[in-house]
Formats: C-alpha cells, sequence, structure tokens
C-alpha cells in the first residue's frame, strides 16, 4: 500500500478499546480509539469494521512480531495510522512509511525517563507517550522540552479534572470509554458556555 | 595484585558479626525520619551520610564493590538498600541476593517477586518495587506481590501517589514511594496519603521529617 501524502494527525482524545466490544470515538470533540492489550485476529477484525481504530499499542496485540514486517502490516494492511511501541526501531518504521509513531518513554523516576530517552530516534514522525501519563503534571519544563513532540500521556489518568490538565500540558491523552464520556460532556458543556 | 579470594564482600574480614535489622526494625527506622536517600555507589554518598536520611538506596554503580561503601553506611549509623535490578555487574538472582546478604546490605528491592522469599532467607528485608503504568495492570500487580509477600512494596512514580490513593488496593505491607518526589508538599503529601516513607535523589529533603 501507498505511504500517505500527508502524514496522520494524532488526536487529541484516544479512547481505548480491546477490541472485543466496538468501541466509537467520542462525536463533537479530536478524538479517535486506541486498540490494546488485544491479539492479532481482533485486531484484524477491528481494522476491518465500521470502527477501525485510530492508533495500536503493537507490543500489546498476542500474536503480532516486534519487526518491521508487524509494522507494515498494521500500517499498510490494516491502514491504522498511528503506531505506538516500546521499541525504537519500530516507532522509526512507521514514520518512515509516512505514518506515525510514538515511542513510549517510561517516567517511573527521572533517571529512568532519561535512560528512556537516550533511545529515542528523535527524527520527524516518531512523538512519544509518557507512561504513566500522570506524572506529566510533575514534570519540569526542562524535562518536557526533551520529550520528543507529539506527546501521547498514557496511563493512570482517571477524573475529568486529571484528563483535562494533561491536555493542557500535552497533546493528546489515553482514556477509557467512561472517563471518555465525562471528558467529552465536560468539554463540549463548556464550549457551550463560552 | 589482589587474591580472588579478597573479592568477596566478607573473605578479608577477620569477624564479620553483621546481622541486618529484622523487617520490624528496618521499617520503624524509616518511620521515623522518612524521607530515605536514593544515591548512586559513587555519587552523593558523603551527603546522604551527612544527612539524617535513615535508609540510603542505592540504585546504581557497582553491585561487586559495594562492601566498603557498606561499611562507611553502617559506620555513619544507617541503613542501607541495594536495588538488585539496577546495579551493575550483578544478574537479579538468588546467588546475587546471597552475594548482597554476605555484603552486609539490610534491605534488597527488585521487580522480580520470585526474590523475595530469598532475600528474606538471607536476613534481609525484602523491597518488592511495583512501576504504576495503567489502571488495568493493577490487578496483576497485586497478585504478583500477594505471592511474594514483601515486608515493603515501593511504589513508583511515587509523586502520583496521592492522585490514585483511591484505586489502590491495600496493602498489607508498608508502602515506600520513590519517582519524581522533589519538594516537602510532595513528601507531606504521599505521606498524607498512608505512605510510610519516600526514596528520593533531592538532596534537600533527605532526612526531611514529617510533621
Amino acid at each position: 500500500m501507498a505511504e500517505p501524502a500527508e502524514r496522520p494527525r494524532l488526536p487529541s482524545i484516544l479512547v481505548a478499546s480491546d477490541g472485543h466490544h466496538a468501541v466509537h470515538a467520542p462525536p463533537g470533540v479530536d478524538a479517535g480509539v486506541l486498540i490494546r492489550d488485544t491479539d492479532l485476529a481482533t485486531l484484524v477484525h477491528r481494522a476491518g469494521s465500521d470502527c477501525p481504530p485510530d492508533a495500536v499499542d503493537i507490543d500489546s496485540v498476542a500474536g503480532l512480531g516486534s519487526d518491521d514486517h508487524a509494522v507494515d502490516f498494521v500500517t499498510g494492511r490494516l491502514a491504522i495510522p498511528i503506531v505506538l511501541t516500546r521499541r525504537p526501531q519500530l516507532a522509526a518504521r512507521a514514520a518512515e512509511r509516512g505514518h506515525v509513531g510514538l515511542l513510549h518513554v517510561f517516567a517511573y523516576d527521572s533517571t529512568g525517563m532519561a535512560r528512556s530517552l537516550e533511545g529515542h530516534p528523535r527524527c520527524e514522525g516518531v512523538g512519544s507517550v509518557v507512561t504513566p501519563g500522570l506524572v506529566i503534571l510533575h514534570l519540569r519544563e526542562d524535562e518536557l522540552a526533551e520529550i520528543p513532540k507529539p506527546i501521547l500521556t498514557y496511563g493512570l489518568i482517571d477524573t475529568v479534572e486529571d484528563a483535562r490538565a494533561c491536555l493542557a500540558v500535552a497533546d493528546a491523552i489515553v482514556v477509557r470509554p467512561v472517563l471518555a464520556a465525562k471528558l467529552v460532556a465536560a468539554l463540549v458543556g463548556a464550549d457551550a458556555v463560552r | 595484585m589482589l587474591r580472588a579470594s579478597s573479592l568477596l564482600p566478607s573473605a578479608c574480614e577477620k569477624s564479620v558479626s553483621y546481622s541486618p535489622p529484622d523487617p520490624g526494625a528496618f521499617i520503624d527506622r524509616v518511620a521515623a525520619d522518612p524521607c530515605c536517600a536514593a544515591i548512586t555507589a559513587e555519587e552523593g554518598i558523603d551527603e546522604a551520610l551527612e544527612s539524617r536520611a535513615p535508609v540510603l538506596f542505592i540504585l546504581r554503580g557497582n553491585g561487586l564493590a559495594l562492601a566498603h561503601l557498606v561499611r562507611r553506611i553502617h559506620a555513619a549509623d544507617k541503613l542501607v538498600a541495594v536495588h538488585v535490578d539496577l546495579v551493575g555487574g550483578l544478574h537479579a538472582d538468588r546467588a546475587s541476593v546471597d552475594w548482597l546478604a554476605r555484603a552486609g546490605v539490610d534491605a534488597v528491592i527488585s521487580s522480580h517477586g520470585q526474590l523475595m522469599a530469598a532475600i528474606r532467607h538471607g536476613g534481609m528485608t525484602a523491597i518488592h518495587r511495583l512501576l504504576l503504568a495503567r489502571r488495568s495492570h493493577l490487578d496483576t500487580a497485586v497478585a504478583a506481590i500477594g505471592r511474594s509477600a514483601p515486608n515493603i512494596i515501593e511504589i513508583l512514580p511515587g509523586v502520583i501517589l496521592p492522585s490514585v490513593a483511591a484505586m489502590m488496593p491495600r496493602f498489607d505491607v508498608p508502602v515506600l514511594a520513590g519517582g519524581f518526589v522533589r519538594t516537602p508538599d510532595d513528601v507531606q503529601a504521599i505521606l498524607a496519603a498512608g505512605a510510610l516513607g519516600v526514596t528520593t535523589s533531592t538532596r534537600a529533603l533527605w532526612g526531611t521529617s514529617s510533621g
């Protein structure tokens, strides 16, 4: 399959799903669906459905390898434009193909985060997944500046307040479906007030 | 040239009588001064020794050359915990745990639950490190901790503990929090969330009291 003419955008809100049930991106906001913690057959089924995912956490798909063939398959055959991975070469491969690669940056402590960033390819089209996402609210400006963009925050974002705070710092967040509904209601409500 | 036997942590000692404190005593030391120093084997040692930090957590450095450092720490009336997964030269297994016990280490930290029994068997305090990544991983992590039966759980990143405390299960053992703990406010919030103490590389916090 040909590379996309323009690199895809990262939606501001990614709703997490294991693919076993149809999850739609909420309307009225810049949102998409992230599929993770699933298996290859379910991923293929969901990619061919009426609510295909916008992103996949490729390392968490049982049965899928961790190599260029796997990236080519999900971005080409399955047409999933955004690939999350903890492997720098896979993130770079997605970017080479004109898609978006997001490399997990594990931010459990400052030393570990620095080590995690050492392996970042730092090339166009490769951004970062800050894990756990909630920690981004506690990073210093100089630490934030070191993280290649776009930045997706992923993990332990459990309230509307936390989600909004993370969105103010990062480019995008991952939320569970139940929180997505509350967040969208809050965001749409805020827009209505304006 | 050094003889090989002199490289063993205790082989060159005429009498090695050190016994680590039991886990209860270790926990009491942290409870009294809850800000512990997170250091490498090469950096931060002198300041940590001069601080009020009750325990020095060695998270990097050469795990094969710790015996002298351990003696310095004990001479300063402090305890020492070593992260067996992170220090260099060691593979996280039973043999390395035994090595650390010979070096006089008081506590061993690991993310490998299967090592907790070996650490306890070595007379040391067993600290199981739990990395908070996603809510969906919590159940698995809690089950692993139930099996490993550590003396203490260390949670990372500790700075978010106050925000996620409501979704955390109740643990039967004390919790330490480490990672991005940088201010007295961070410390107070973490302790208020129920933690026994914090581990931090922020030197200004070493020995900070809970009051």
